[in-house]
Parts: C-alpha cells; sequence; structure tokens
C-alpha cells in the first residue's frame, strides 16, 4: 500500500536512504511489490568521511532528487497463487533510471520473488537474498 | 291579508309557479331512503344428474363440457438439500482424502486434539517443492478444514518476514519442527511478538543448528546402512 506520501527505505547504493513516494505509475491503486513509482530522495546515505572527498563512487543522487523507483518490500501482505500469504516489517524500494536499470549497484537486504513475475530479475539478482 | 297575498307576489314568481307540476312531483318521487338490505341470491346450483335432452338449454358457459379446466400439477424438482446435507463438510472431506490421504498433516496441526502437534511458538521449518524453505516461529495456527494454515515469522537481514503457508497445500512438501516451546504460550495468538521488546529476532541459528544435526545423524544412520550392505 505505497502511495503519496509514504516514506520508504532505499535499499541499494546509489545514495538515498529514505525516499518519499510522490506518485503511482500504471496504476490507480496503491502500489504494492513490483510496481514502478515516483520518488523524492528525502535523505542520503552518508558513506563516511573518505567517500565525500571522492564522490565518485557514492551517492548518485542527492536530497530532493526526483527519481523511478520499483518497490521490493511491502507491509501489505500480498498473496502467491498457492494462497500463502507473505508480508514484510517495512516499505522498501530500490531506484532505477527511465529505461527500468537499477542505477545502484549493490542491494541489502532481502526482497519479494514476487519481482520475477514482473520482469524485474535484474534487481532480483542483485538482491542478496528473496522469498 | 291573505287573499292579497297572490296580488302582493312579485313578477318573477310567476314563471316558478308557471312551471309544469308533473315535474316536481317526480323530484319527490326520486328522493328515497333505502333501509332494508337484501344480499344478492345464491347461485342455484345445478343439478348433478341433468338429463342429456336437458343440456342444449342451458348457456354455453354453464355446459359441463366448458366447466373450469384442470390445471396439470407437476411434482417439485429433487431438492439439493436433500441430496447433500452439508457440502461444505463433504468438499472438506473429499479434499483431504486426496491432499492428506494418512491424516499426518492434520494431526500435525490440530492443536486442540493431538497433544504431539505443533504448538504456537514453535520454531518451524518449511520447504516447498518450488522455491526455497522458510523457517521462522509459529505465531498463529488457523484451523479451518481444508484451508488451515499457519503464520511464520522471521528475520532476514535484519528486516521482518512473515508468511501464511496453507497446510494442504501441495506446493508445500514437507513441515519439521526444529524446536518447541519450552514453556506452553498462554496465548492462542502470539501477535504480541512483532513488537520490538518481544520479537525473537532471528531464528537462522537455531534452523542452522538444526540441520547440522540432522545432516550428522542421516550420516551416520547413513553410513550404518553401508556397513550392513557390506557385511552381507
Amino acid at each position: 500500500m505505497i502511495q503519496l506520501k509514504t516514506m520508504l527505505n532505499c535499499i541499494d547504493n546509489s545514495g538515498a536512504a529514505v525516499v518519499e513516494c510522490v506518485n503511482v505509475l500504471k496504476k490507480k491503486r496503491p502500489a504494492t511489490v513490483g510496481d514502478r513509482i515516483v520518488v523524492v530522495v528525502q535523505k542520503q546515505r552518508n558513506f563516511g568521511p573518505e567517500s565525500s572527498t571522492n564522490s565518485g563512487i557514492a551517492n548518485k543522487v542527492r536530497r530532493g532528487d526526483i527519481r523511478h523507483a520499483v518497490v521490493v518490500r511491502a507491509k501489505k501482505e500480498m498473496q502467491r497463487s498457492d494462497g500463502s500469504l507473505v508480508k514484510f516489517d517495512d516499505n522498501a524500494c530500490v531506484l532505477v533510471n527511465k529505461s527500468g536499470d537499477p542505477i545502484g549497484t549493490r542491494m541489502n537486504g532481502v526482497v519479494a520473488t514476487e519481482l520475477r513475475g514482473k520482469q524485474w530479475s535484474k534487481i532480483l539478482s542483485l538482491a542478496p537474498m528473496h522469498v | 291579508m291573505a287573499t292579497f297575498s297572490p296580488i302582493m307576489r312579485q313578477l318573477g314568481c310567476l314563471k316558478s309557479a308557471a312551471k309544469p307540476q308533473s315535474l316536481l312531483s317526480a323530484q319527490i318521487a326520486r328522493r328515497s331512503l333505502t333501509t332494508v338490505y337484501t344480499p344478492k341470491p345464491e347461485p342455484v346450483p345445478l343439478p348433478t344428474n341433468l338429463p342429456e335432452s336437458f343440456l342444449s338449454q342451458l348457456t354455453p358457459r354453464l355446459h359441463p363440457a366448458n366447466g373450469p379446466k384442470k390445471i396439470k400439477i407437476y411434482p417439485p424438482p429433487p431438492s439439493t438439500r436433500a441430496a447433500c446435507k452439508d457440502p461444505v463438510a463433504a468438499v472438506t472431506e473429499s479434499q483431504l482424502k486426496v491432499l492428506d490421504p494418512n491424516g499426518e498433516r492434520k494431526a500435525l496441526f490440530d492443536y486442540r486434539r493431538s497433544p504431539r502437534s505443533v504448538k504456537v511458538g514453535d520454531i518451524l521449518r518449511v520447504t516447498f517443492k518450488n522455491g526455497d524453505p522458510f523457517s521462522g516461529v509459529c505465531l498463529s495456527i488457523r484451523l479451518r478444514g481444508i484451508d488451515t494454515a499457519f503464520l511464520l515469522r522471521n528475520e532476514l537481514t535484519r528486516v521482518g518476514v512473515e508468511m501464511w503457508v496453507k497446510v494442504f497445500s501441495p506446493t508445500v512438501k514437507s513441515v519439521e519442527i526444529v524446536q518447541r516451546t519450552e514453556k506452553r504460550k498462554r496465548r492462542a495468538r502470539l501477535y504480541y511478538m512483532r513488537q520490538p521488546r518481544h520479537d525473537m529476532r532471528s531464528v537462522e541459528n537455531i534452523v542452522s543448528n538444526y540441520l547440522r544435526q540432522k545432516s550428522v545423524l542421516a550420516g551416520q544412520r547413513r553410513q550404518g546402512g553401508q556397513n550392513r550392505r557390506q557385511k552381507r
């Protein structure tokens, strides 16, 4: 149930830590896992003092940037085809560019397997774990 | 005085005086008052054995051939309710026969009847036919016939994950009890374990320990089997 003003954790190394949803794309209802949304970066991740000097690797995005993102975890439970339900304790997303490739190169955190059904296998392969 | 009165009459009144007397009397005659009620006479029924020769004298409406038509009465359709008193129970039973022929799963989760069943607070490990196994603390068991399910909670990469699993789902290959609760929980639903204060956090360590022990035991058994074979 991700909609306008929902705050999500960003779990890639693009440099964003907390983002706010401003739009749900291709849908007239709240977004769930695998849906594409538009977000504003609210909080940057600081990669320590040494990374601030050479900001080539870290922080590809800045606070206030408007980016596209894909939801990878949702608090609202989602039903699988065999009747089982899966829910997470937080809402999380991964930033992507306009063509749908992830901005970050690494991810930390579990993601939902539903991403495969929605053609986000690239994100799924980056994730360390999926449920 | 009375003798003068016709002369003193206004001229306009002459007209009314000249009106024909018959009309006035008719009006009086019409003014009637009914005081006696006479009910509508009952129709006299036809005599039962009327000779044929008199039938032609009857009006066609009263002719016995034109009497009221006999309405055909159809029997009611067979009642489905009578055929199957409790269809839900019947479906549940037939489905259980297919999905759980031995009744093992049912016994494993029927915590009200079987004492050796899974209880809330136990750590379970579920393996699926497609996909990775999932383990976690059992927070609640929902006994609903064929829809019986249980809720597992775990923490993966420091994020809480919960999963409702259907007990009789054909995609569930096996359910193992990794660890039982030390003490019987006093609640049927352990939703309080979602709160950070009561959260068990990750159970991966316990599960991996259990798996290691299990593999060791299995290896011993396998070795024993090989020895026996060699002896033979």
